[in-house]
């Protein structure tokens, strides 16, 4: 029985081992930081290159798409990352319709090769994953999109590469 | 029909209410037997419960825009099915039918012919259910009204919010969301919830067996049943919801990682796992702490799950937004988990069982790998989840994981999976017979890695592909070699295949899941894809086949949406083999709009072609194709999983035990 007892604790070692170096070979090469449009501009660190998934409001005029080539780029203002926040604010809906009509707000361009999301419009919620570039435009592989409206919960649209 | 809806459910949890306190009295007097008074009552809350449900469809069929669930999911154009499903396309609708689907589950284990329920398990059952009809009566309530205050404004509640309000009726609703109007809204959510719910049975069959303390022999026999249909169903309904995102683009193919997928994969992997160990507590009697385990474990991530799903804490595709109701939820998964765990280190002891392996190669073995494997899943898919949720409490600012962490943490280890499948049927439950099949194992072997030697030259130079393609191929190949082996005397063959079925029901479950491997080999490794402007008569070649733009039409018929439709004409060979018609639907009362594949489905594999961009002014189109070879086999795979897991079922739990006679039988025989 003893002898059983200590092959199976090493077994369960090498095991817990052999995962845990998995878990932190991986983290390492997939970490991704969740900004908002006004963290990733403000400079603080600079985020250029780095791995960053970041939400924001469409601006619908800004949405220039070629079908041709697939190349899609559109603005995004800033909106608040916090779920508390935007609950005081009167929930998504409200601070998405108030973000996409306040010039003052800090936005930026993203640009996306691929199939146009069906539900990208204006005021619509779009997550972003990707990475700013040296020119300060955000290069999206994955692009995902919510549309909350007063009544209806939020549902998304997702288009990824 | 407000007034049926809403007080046939509260009478229904009225009802469940007292059928607990009764049975708390019976436990309080240390009778754990559930008195016939008490069954009626839980019944008579089924009825009531389902009652108000078709109530609430009813309305939403009738269109009574009174109530304001109804107002949210259904508009006055969508088809009758539509309006009737959208019953679980919001988030109070969803909840209510999940209640009832635990009350469903509750009232078949109370009616079938062994029933399982003692008062333990019955105080449980009837605790989770009432948690969630609480949630649905107080604070996400579908019956909710819309009311016009005296001010003019609108509000929404179940009575009277204010002095001098009025119900507000309105004409039309908002519908569902477009992407939710398809066929896989119709079947997907219902089935999951139901193998979701099944477990809930075993969980508290679980919980009575500890808390009793009995030492669980008992356990498996009466719950293998339950988990078998929980798993068939949970399997059915997360490959539904994969072919839902395949067939519609919207929602990003056929498997993202998003979170409220990822989140029902988890559950799955302790299930799956739990049907493995199971078989080995009956035949070595090894295991059983583990079993109650996983059965505890199991449950719990399911609402876990669904907790992923409500709160939005995560960006999901699923996600039905903020939500008041991530407290309750947080508070039920943490509450299981800490009886589960009390309970279990109560009994820790009692549960003891032996422990012996007799060798690394025999089928005792072999299953422990498989569980190692499928723990391991399911610890690095919850870390994946959870990373960005601890992070964001440690840090301040969330740091996620992408899914590159997915399919690079995951992916090595659904191939080690998919090897232990493919060699499964050499092991046997001692060393000598497994030397005897390794025989069987070499014309397989040799011929696997012809094929592997061929996809390296015709199809793939990927040594990932290679890989999966080998051990599916052989995997395939070495289950057909030993059932021809089994039948070289026809007449017994199918007698002895019958007595084995629990057996060759595995098999065919492994092989499913080896089919959808090849699938995602043919999605992941070998699919192609092209995309072009044209104008009437142009063709762009993707492959060896042509796909040529022949004319662009409208139609107005349908009152839902506009379509616009593109007329393809595919070549192959110099002629014409099908016509493909993608498109998109105009949802003008949502200035949205849905693209609409259209595919060749053959057994070799889909042309899928997508209607991108077009101007009926200029007449020209932009069109998407892609050859996705192998994909049809992902279907086929876990069609086959649902007839094998049913094949195992067919065989009742006590017979199990002469299929290993046979079985060491039949190995003498031919040694």
């Amino acid at each position: 029985m003893k002898k059983t007892n200590r092959k199976t604790i090493i077994a369960v070692l090498v095991i817990a081992v052999a995962l845990t170096a998995l878990l932190i070979a991986t983290t390492r090469s997939s970490t991704q930081y969740f900004l908002t449009v006004s963290e990733l501009q403000s400079g603080e660190t600079d985020m250029t290159g780095r791995n960053v998934r970041m939400s924001g409001v469409v601006l619908g005029e800004t949405i220039v798409y070629d079908a041709k080539t697939l190349d899609l780029t559109f603005e995004v203002a800033q909106i608040p990352g916090d779920h508390k926040v935007i609950k005081e604010m009167g929930g998504m809906a409200v601070v998405l319709e108030e973000a996409a009509a306040d010039p003052t707000l800090p936005r930026i361009t993203i640009h996306y090769n691929g199939v146009k999301p069906d539900l990208l419009k204006h005021e619509a919620q779009a997550i972003v994953s990707g990475s700013l570039d040296a020119n300060g435009i955000f290069q999206a592989k994955e692009l995902l999109l919510k549309c909350p409206s007063k009544y209806e919960s939020a549902l998304p649209n997702q288009a990824g590469n | 029909m407000f007034y049926l809806g809403l007080i046939s459910f509260a009478a229904s949890m009225l009802a469940m209410l007292v059928a607990l306190i009764l049975t708390i009295f019976q436990l309080f007097k240390r009778r754990t037997i559930l008195t016939s008074s008490i069954i009626t009552l839980a019944s008579v809350s089924f009825g009531l419960h389902t009652l108000s449900v078709l109530t609430l469809m009813a309305m939403q069929v009738l269109q009574d825009y009174s109530i304001s669930y109804v107002v949210s999911v259904v508009n006055s154009v969508m088809p009758t099915i539509l309006k009737m499903t959208a019953i679980w396309g919001g988030q109070a609708g969803s909840l209510f039918f999940w209640g009832w689907t635990l009350n469903l589950v509750l009232f078949i284990s109370l009616h079938v012919r062994r029933q399982i329920q003692d008062g333990w398990s019955f105080l449980f059952t009837a605790l989770n259910l009432l948690f969630f009809g609480a949630i649905s009566l107080f604070a996400e309530n579908p019956f909710s009204r819309v009311w016009l205050l005296e001010s003019g404004d609108i509000l929404e509640g179940v009575f009277s919010p204010a002095a001098g309000a009025s119900v507000y009726g309105g004409i039309s609703g908002f519908g569902l969301n477009p992407l939710l109007r398809h066929w896989g809204m119709v079947i997907h959510p219902p089935i999951l919830y139901l193998g979701f719910a099944l477990f809930l049975v075993p969980f508290s069959v679980a919980v009575s067996y500890l808390i009793r303390g009995e030492s669980g022999e008992g356990l498996l026999g009466e719950t293998r049943l339950w988990l078998l249909f929980a798993w068939v169903l949970l399997t059915a309904g997360i490959v539904l919801g994969s072919w839902w995102s395949y067939d519609v683009l919207g929602w990003g193919g056929y498997w993202a990682w998003d979170p409220v997928e990822t989140a029902s994969l988890i559950p799955w992997f302790t299930s799956t796992g739990l049907l493995h160990s199971l078989l080995l507590q009956k035949q070595r009697n090894i295991f059983k702490r583990f079993n109650f385990v996983l059965i505890l474990l199991t449950y719990i991530l399911i609402i876990f799950s669904i907790l992923i799903t409500r709160a939005g804490l995560l960006n999901s595709v699923h996600a039905f937004g903020e939500s008041n109701i991530s407290l309750p939820l947080m508070l039920l998964t943490l509450t299981l988990f800490v009886v589960s765990v009390a309970l279990l280190v109560w009994r820790w002891k009692h549960l003891q069982s032996g422990w012996e392996l007799t060798s690394l190669v025999t089928r005792d073995a072999a299953f422990l790998y498989t569980n190692v494997i499928l723990i391991a899943l399911t610890i690095v898919c919850f870390y994946g989840l959870a990373y960005p949720l601890i992070t964001g409490v440690f840090t301040g600012t969330q740091i996620g994981l992408d899914r590159t962490f997915f399919d690079q943490a995951a992916v090595p280890l659904f191939i080690l999976l998919a090897a232990l499948m493919a060699v499964c049927p050499l092991s046997a439950w001692t060393v000598n017979s497994v030397r005897q099949l390794g025989k069987t194992a070499v014309i397989p072997l040799v011929l696997s890695i012809l094929l592997t030697i061929v996809s390296f030259f015709l199809l793939t130079k990927s040594w990932l592909a290679l890989i999966v393609l080998f051990v599916v191929a052989f995997g395939l190949l070495l289950m057909l070699a030993l059932s021809l082996r089994d039948c070289k005397s026809p007449r017994e063959a199918g007698k002895r295949w019958w007595a084995q079925r629990a057996r060759h029901g595995a098999w065919f479950v492994h092989a499913g899941v080896l089919l959808i491997a090849l699938g995602i080999v043919g999605m992941e490794g070998l699919a192609g894809s092209i995309q072009g402007t044209m104008i009437p008569g142009d063709k762009m070649p993707l492959r060896s086949y042509h796909v040529e733009f022949v004319q662009l039409t409208t139609e107005y018929e349908n009152p839902e949406y506009m379509t616009i439709e593109a007329e393809l004409a595919l070549w192959k060979d110099g002629k014409v083999v099908d016509r493909l018609y993608p498109g998109q639907h105009l949802y003008e009362d949502r200035g949205q709009y849905v693209s609409i594949p259209d595919k060749q489905s053959t057994l070799r594999g889909d042309f899928y072609t997508l209607l991108l961009d077009y101007s009926s002014m200029m007449g020209y189109v932009t069109i998407q194709a892609s050859d996705n070879p192998l994909v049809n086999f992902m279907w086929i795979g876990a069609i086959l999983m649902v007839l094998g897991a049913a094949l195992a079922a067919s065989l009742p739990w006590k017979s199990l035990q002469l299929d290993y006679v046979d079985e060491k039988d039949q190995e003498l025989q031919h040694s």
